[in-house]
């Protein structure tokens, strides 16, 4: 036999069950646009009667009520990493998709003024002054447009180192960022370790972390295990970044100018241990910027420049000019970064013989322009390069940014908030509650006609 | 496509952004496109069609480059047919002269004889004059003297045996200048020495080396006329390459803008139609993010 009362009590239970499905949906109603927020669910458990038969205590096994047994927190684990591995792509191939714009933003082709003009305009002058080989305004010109190429070049490879320091300082703010996650992973995981061991609810500071999670794998491609205390370990190119309530640092090290890329190469690695790490995500697409993609253009200038120089000095050396004198070379420096004109314009060897007019030493100049291994076609193809490089980029970009963006749609329809379903719930809920405080006003009615009406005979 | 059990709001609002955000980028590369006239602004927007425009760009100024070598070149044959013409002219009169001198004979008054001798001797300075023409300051007779002049004032040759090319075309270069000795012979026969010679046997009244000299007069002035012959072929072959030139610029400049430049009809079509898709996705935006069920409980 129950208790006349444990109706009470299991009406009660309903009661604050209800509650609680409408705070819970309060809540997620409340975090409907919070970013990283997954939705919340209560967790009911019917509570049975005593199911062990005692001697004298028999129950009917009904009137328990209901037990809130926790707030489900409803996310895709498998999703999520899922959502890191693509996050990770897709960070990289970002990077690296702006790293090419800026790159073809330096190169500015095609256009009238930038380098494949100017050597244009430079190898015109030539026929100029073969034209005119007496006028000293054809052969200022042709100084002119000789320094403007070297400017040129000169520009475009300081376009590219600059570019290089950016991102050399970009990669140290971009590491330091993932030690600054790394660490609030660290200390989310102690917080929530020692939350759960005192049995309060860290849906919020999960959410947290999986933010964290997801910022460690744009920067960083670092991969998540969660343990079964509740904690999740990072691991970064194999190696802990988080373990437990413990995170470790990295840091790029190396080079400090594109010049010294070589000699002292751009790499990623532990504070501790110094170990070299391969890194994934953004801090991936750095490095391999630094290390690959803007050297590879530089040192296609530095080629474009070297066989201008080597070029024009060879014709230039063996020519007469008009002040008599020979073996000049018109360039010095055989270098992007380097290269100038050396010589004014009463230097300019425009003869083949010594103290005569004549401009075919000029003409043979101006016709390295159209030579099919010239400094010309050396710089086309760069362009060409760099422009399949960067549609290639720009393609694997956007078909990976598709593939991210179906994983998100994913994860946010699975832990993302519904209007019309906390609607419902609401409604729900709120009738529970109704019918719950129904079931009270029955048992007290019950009550009071057995208390106060009953055993009224012969009043 | 994951199959979707569950459509929540954000979703939806995320789907919707990129769906718009896709077709405002659509719409503002045409506009980029539309307002910049060209296909290609950066060379991953087509690496093929990059290297053509920079070529084809190249090409172009070559090409103007081969117009203005043959304009500067027609400018030195002009000048050499112009001086070679008239010194033809001036030497008919020298020949007259010279028939006059051998008529008469030793007979003729000295004083008529004298006359004679002096308008050859005119004639030998104009003709001296006219074999220093210069183009642009350089004697066009001189070969690629640095100097002044082609011929000094006694008649003697001061240029050299360089040649004055024009590179008019790919590959093909066109000789400009005639040099003194091929228009005006050298040795005896050099056409001033021939003048002074023919002025002093006026002078002298002999009719015998008169003869020699206007056998060699003759070969003078035919060597002139093929001189001018030359002149005017070279002449016509620069006008014609200059023409090529201007027609090959021309050919160029219409593949560039076949290579770089946009449809303007299409492009604008397709800004409408874009314009047109926009709209309906706003709308259609519009009208699936805005109800709930919130609208309908009481």
């Amino acid at each position: 036999m129950s208790s006349s009362f444990s109706g009470i009590s299991g009406a009660l239970s309903a009661l604050h069950a209800a509650r609680r499905g409408l705070d819970t949906a309060g809540q997620n109603i409340a975090n409907a646009n919070t970013e990283g927020y997954t939705r919340q669910r209560v967790n009911l458990q019917a509570v049975g009667g005593q199911t062990i038969p005692a001697l004298f205590a028999t129950d009917s096994g009904t009137s328990g009520g209901v037990t809130v047994r926790g707030i489900d927190r409803l996310r895709n684990d498998f999703l999520e990493a899922r959502a890191r591995a693509e996050h990770t792509q897709s960070a990289n191939l970002d990077a690296k998709r702006q790293v090419y714009a800026r790159i073809e933003d330096v190169f500015a082709e095609p256009s009238d003024t930038a380098v494949q003009s100017q050597l244009s305009e430079f190898w015109a002058g030539w026929d100029d002054v073969a034209n005119k080989p007496g006028d000293g305004g054809a052969r200022t010109q042709l100084i002119q447009r000789g320094s403007v190429v070297a400017d040129g070049l000169r520009a475009a490879h300081e376009g590219l180192s600059s570019q290089w320091r950016t991102i050399r300082t970009q990669s140290d703010a971009y590491a330091r960022d993932v030690n600054d996650s790394a660490a609030a992973v660290a200390q989310l995981n102690q917080t929530i370790m020692r939350a759960q061991a005192a049995g309060v609810p860290v849906n919020e500071l999960a959410d947290e972390r999986d933010l964290h999670l997801l910022k460690l794998a744009e920067l960083v491609g670092a991969t998540a295990t969660p343990r079964p205390d509740g904690t999740v370990d990072v691991l970064l190119d194999g190696s802990a970044l988080v373990s437990g309530g413990r995170a470790r640092a990295i840091e790029v090290a190396g080079a400090a100018a594109l010049a010294d890329e070589t000699a002292n190469p751009v790499q990623v690695r532990w504070v501790d241990t110094q170990a070299a790490v391969t890194p994934g995500g953004t801090i991936s697409a750095m490095t391999e910027t630094l290390g690959d993609i803007l050297p590879t253009y530089a040192k296609g200038l530095d080629d474009v420049a070297a066989k201008l120089a080597a070029l024009v000095n060879a014709q230039h050396s063996i020519g007469y000019a008009v002040d008599g004198g020979t073996g000049r070379a018109f360039f010095t420096g055989t270098t992007a970064a380097t290269i100038g004109v050396a010589v004014t314009e009463r230097q300019l060897a425009i003869a083949s013989s010594a103290g005569t007019l004549d401009g075919s030493n000029a003409d043979k100049l101006s016709e390295l322009g159209r030579r099919t291994d010239g400094p010309d076609a050396l710089y086309r193809q760069v362009v060409v390069g760099l422009g399949v490089a960067a549609l290639a980029t720009d393609r694997r970009a956007e078909i990976q940014a598709a593939v991210t963006a179906n994983v998100d749609a994913a994860r946010s329809a699975e832990a993302g908030v519904n209007l019309d379903e906390e609607m419902v719930g609401l409604l729900g809920h709120q009738r529970a509650f109704e019918a719950a405080s129904r079931v009270l006003t029955t048992i007290d009615g019950m009550l009071d006609t057995l208390i106060n009406r009953t055993g009224l005979v012969g009043r | 496509m994951a199959i979707q059990m569950r459509v929540t709001q954000q979703s939806v609002a995320a789907r919707v952004m990129t769906g718009l955000q896709g077709n405002l980028n659509r719409l503002g590369d045409l506009q980029e496109r539309l307002s910049s006239g060209t296909m290609i602004s950066r060379p991953s927007d087509s690496p093929t069609g990059t290297v053509s425009a920079m070529q084809f760009r190249s090409e172009m100024r070559a090409a103007t480059q081969y117009a203005r070598n043959a304009d500067d070149g027609l400018g030195w044959l002009n000048t050499a047919e112009g001086a070679l013409g008239s010194m033809s002219t001036q030497l008919n009169r020298a020949r007259d002269l010279a028939l006059q001198g051998m008529s008469s004979g030793a007979g003729g008054s000295t004083e008529a004889r004298e006359a004679l001798a002096v308008e050859v001797d005119h004639i030998r300075e104009s003709l001296i004059g006219l074999a220093n023409t210069r183009y642009l300051d350089r004697p066009v007779f001189g070969g690629t003297t640095p100097g002044d002049v082609a011929y000094d004032p006694s008649g003697a040759y001061v240029g050299d045996a360089g040649q004055v090319n024009r590179t008019i075309g790919d590959g093909t270069k066109v000789r400009v200048d005639v040099t003194g000795p091929e228009a005006f012979g050298s040795g005896p026969e050099q056409l001033f020495t021939v003048l002074a010679s023919l002025a002093q046997n006026l002078r002298r009244g002999d009719s015998a080396s008169l003869g020699a000299d206007l056998d060699n007069l003759d070969g003078g002035m035919s060597t002139i006329r093929s001189q001018l012959a030359d002149v005017g072929a070279r002449a016509n072959r620069v006008t014609n390459m200059r023409q090529t030139a201007e027609d090959r610029l021309l050919t160029l400049k219409s593949q560039l803008s076949d290579v770089e430049g946009i449809d303007l009809p299409d492009t604008i079509m397709q800004i409408k139609l874009q314009e047109v898709a926009y709209q309906a996705a706003l709308g259609a935006s519009a009208r699936v993010v805005q109800p709930s069920l919130i609208d309908f409980l009481r």
